[in-house]
């Protein structure tokens, strides 16, 4: 029992560092608090679903078809909407600008679920993907633990030498600093943007194609992962990609152990998201900083 | 006689969204702040009917309740409104008892919503707000004993005394009477001092807290009384719809009325008016259409496209709404000449 909670916590914080990590990206860039974070995540889940169904290869193989959809996505709304509010709108309204994305992505992918069912006769909502099992030292392990966790290191170091290694990645934090400072000094700050949210997209659908192996997902799945996003990134810090990841296994973990403690004492898990709120309200109130202000003094 | 009862239901929906809407408007068209739990408050409202009418009703008639609420609730509604038919004493006391019992309650959460504001940015409020509104709206859900969880609470028509012909006509009359009065004293509120401190505190609050307004205080106050209009707008939504069900109460119904104030214009005292009734003309479009044609999907996903995409297209182009906010003018022009006179004499 205590090993299933254990591996659950595991493969669900891995899927939220990834999302929270791409929420941090996009709001010290952009400024903007992403409300269609998790919808980037289910843009990857039906990317994947599709290419899986028409090639019948394993999602694992399509996790760079899903980065790519969801980058393509990301940096879409990025340009089309809050490139041409850049200075323009302030945090509220960006915010509502988000929330309006949400409900267009969900609308979409709502469709395109109906599409799906209707046009290759397969389950458009609450379907799973088939899991491959592994045996490694003796005992049987599902690949999903596996390839979550490896991924998710893998994306993390990668992003981790873009940002302090490269040319893009010194453009990119010196956008965040200042904006303006920046585009004085010849950085291209749309292109960074722009870059930073494809980033934040492909890391979110990557994310999303781990999600039908533990549960079946529907284009609402998004939406109702979102506050525990929301929640990793604050208690990490909002404003810190370290504190993120951290963050995301904090409340990766006690979350499971908060819905395995709910069914144990009979309440429904639908009360699950009480946890993320929680996290959230304590966060606010006793440490607005969250974990990164305990080793960065001017967050 | 169909075209009136047409007109009378859009006059009360109407109604019902255009006080959401005047809500929406004191907390973020004046001050800025948008209650993002607008849903749970306006659910507030509908919960207590669904939660009381019936139960009150059956105990004012001595009657003991046998079964499961979310089994019998329905049964007994309707028992209490043919009671009512012949007791309109009892319709009177239906319809007041939750709004007495909802509107503190909304008070109070607004005044709860209103402290965490003091110390977080707009956007961990706003999420904090909407996980609020969720979790409200999981509980009424899940917990049956209160609303009948999913099946939903059965609500009497307190109108029942009337005649039958009369009684959409008397809804009518009251939802459009709290619209007006409800409107009348916004209109004083934002043309009165208070209404200046308000944008003041919107458009720069170091400013005007340098200038000794007690921010604190003007936000509780603001999201307390933002609070209780909905709570009110959602009482009228139980009475007419004749039920409660906490699906109704989704994020998406706090984006709409956001919508509305944006589309009228945020900060305007017409805006509130506009924004609900371009809201209600195109959602009636849209069900209208929905009869005419079939097509294999449902159409609904493409009216959130539409209102998704309308927001944005607004913010972008027309940011000031359909009726931009005007300078107040509380000091009138005859007014201010003799003060000017008085000045240099």
């Amino acid at each position: 029992m205590l090993e299933e909670i254990f591996l659950n916590g595991l493969i669900y914080s891995n899927l939220l560092a990834l999302l929270s990590i791409g929420l941090s990206l996009t709001m010290l860039t952009s400024k903007v608090s992403n409300f269609a974070q998790g919808d980037f995540a289910v843009v990857g889940i039906y990317a994947a679903y599709t290419t899986s169904l028409l090639t019948r290869v394993t999602p694992y193989m399509l996790l760079p078809i899903a980065f790519l959809v969801g980058a393509a996505v990301a940096a879409g709304v990025y340009l089309l909407v809050f490139d041409k509010l850049r200075g323009k709108a302030n945090l509220v309204t960006l915010m509502i600008v988000s929330i309006a994305i949400d409900i267009i992505l969900r609308a979409s992918t709502q469709i395109y679920a109906d599409l799906l069912q209707s046009s290759l006769h397969v389950f458009g909502r609450g379907f799973i993907f088939n899991d491959i099992m592994y045996n490694v030292a003796g005992t049987r392990v599902s690949g999903v633990l596996i390839y979550s966790t490896v991924t998710t290191i893998f994306l993390l170091a990668l992003l981790y030498v873009l940002l302090f290694k490269t040319k893009l990645g010194i453009a990119m934090r010196a956008s965040i600093e200042n904006p303006s400072l920046a585009e004085t000094l010849g950085i291209n700050v749309r292109k960074v943007f722009t870059i930073s949210w494809g980033l934040s997209g492909g890391l979110a659908a990557v994310a999303g194609v781990f999600l039908p192996f533990r549960m079946p997902v529907n284009p609402d799945t998004g939406f109702a992962i979102l506050l525990s996003i929301f929640a990793a990134a604050t208690v990490g810090g909002m404003t810190s990609l370290a504190g993120s990841v951290l963050g995301a296994y904090i409340l990766g973990f006690s979350e499971t152990v908060f819905t395995f403690l709910l069914s144990s004492i009979g309440l429904s898990t639908a009360y699950r998201p009480a946890l993320a709120f929680t996290a959230i309200i304590l966060t606010l109130l006793v440490a607005p900083g969250g974990l990164s202000s305990l080793w960065n003094r001017k967050g | 006689m169909d075209l009136l009862l047409f007109l009378l239901d859009l006059g009360v929906l109407y109604s019902i969204y255009a006080i959401l809407a005047i809500s929406v408007e004191i907390e973020y068209g004046e001050l800025g702040i948008p209650n993002f739990a607008k849903s749970a408050m306006y659910a507030l409202g509908a919960y207590s009917v669904g939660a009381l009418a019936t139960r009150i009703g059956v105990w004012l008639m001595g009657v003991t309740w046998q079964g499961e609420f979310k089994n019998t609730s329905w049964v007994y509604a309707t028992l209490v409104s043919s009671n009512i038919s012949r007791n309109p004493l009892l319709g009177i006391i239906i319809f007041v008892i939750p709004l007495i019992v909802a509107l503190p309650i909304a008070a109070f959460l607004g005044l709860i919503a209103s402290y965490p504001a003091l110390r977080l940015r707009e956007d961990y409020l706003g999420i904090t707000l909407i996980a609020f509104s969720e979790l409200v709206r999981v509980f009424a859900r899940n917990y049956e004993p209160l609303l009948g969880g999913t099946f939903g609470a059965g609500v009497p028509n307190f109108l029942a005394f009337l005649p039958v012909q009369l009684r959409s006509l008397a809804f009518f009359a009251i939802a459009i009477g709290l619209l007006l009065l409800i409107w009348a004293l916004y209109y004083r509120l934002t043309t009165s001092p208070f209404g200046r401190v308000l944008r003041a505190i919107r458009d720069n609050q170091v400013a005007a807290q340098s200038l000794g307004r007690d921010i604190v205080k003007i936000r509780a106050i603001v999201l307390v009384i933002g609070s209780m209009l909905a709570a009110i707008a959602g009482v009228l939504y139980a009475f007419y719809v004749g039920s409660v069900n906490p699906d109704d109460f989704t994020v998406m119904k706090t984006f709409i009325v956001v919508l509305m104030v944006v589309i009228g214009g945020k900060g305007s005292p017409m805006g509130p008016l506009a924004g609900a009734g371009v809201y209600i003309a195109l959602d009636r479009s849209i069900t209208f259409l929905k009869q005419q044609v079939s097509l294999p999907i449902d159409i609904n996903y493409f009216s959130y496209i539409l209102f998704g995409v309308l927001l944005i297209s607004v913010i972008m182009w027309r940011p000031e709404g359909l009726i931009p906010e005007k300078p107040p003018l509380t000091v009138s022009g005859s007014t201010l000449e003799v003060r000017e006179e008085q000045g240099s004499s």
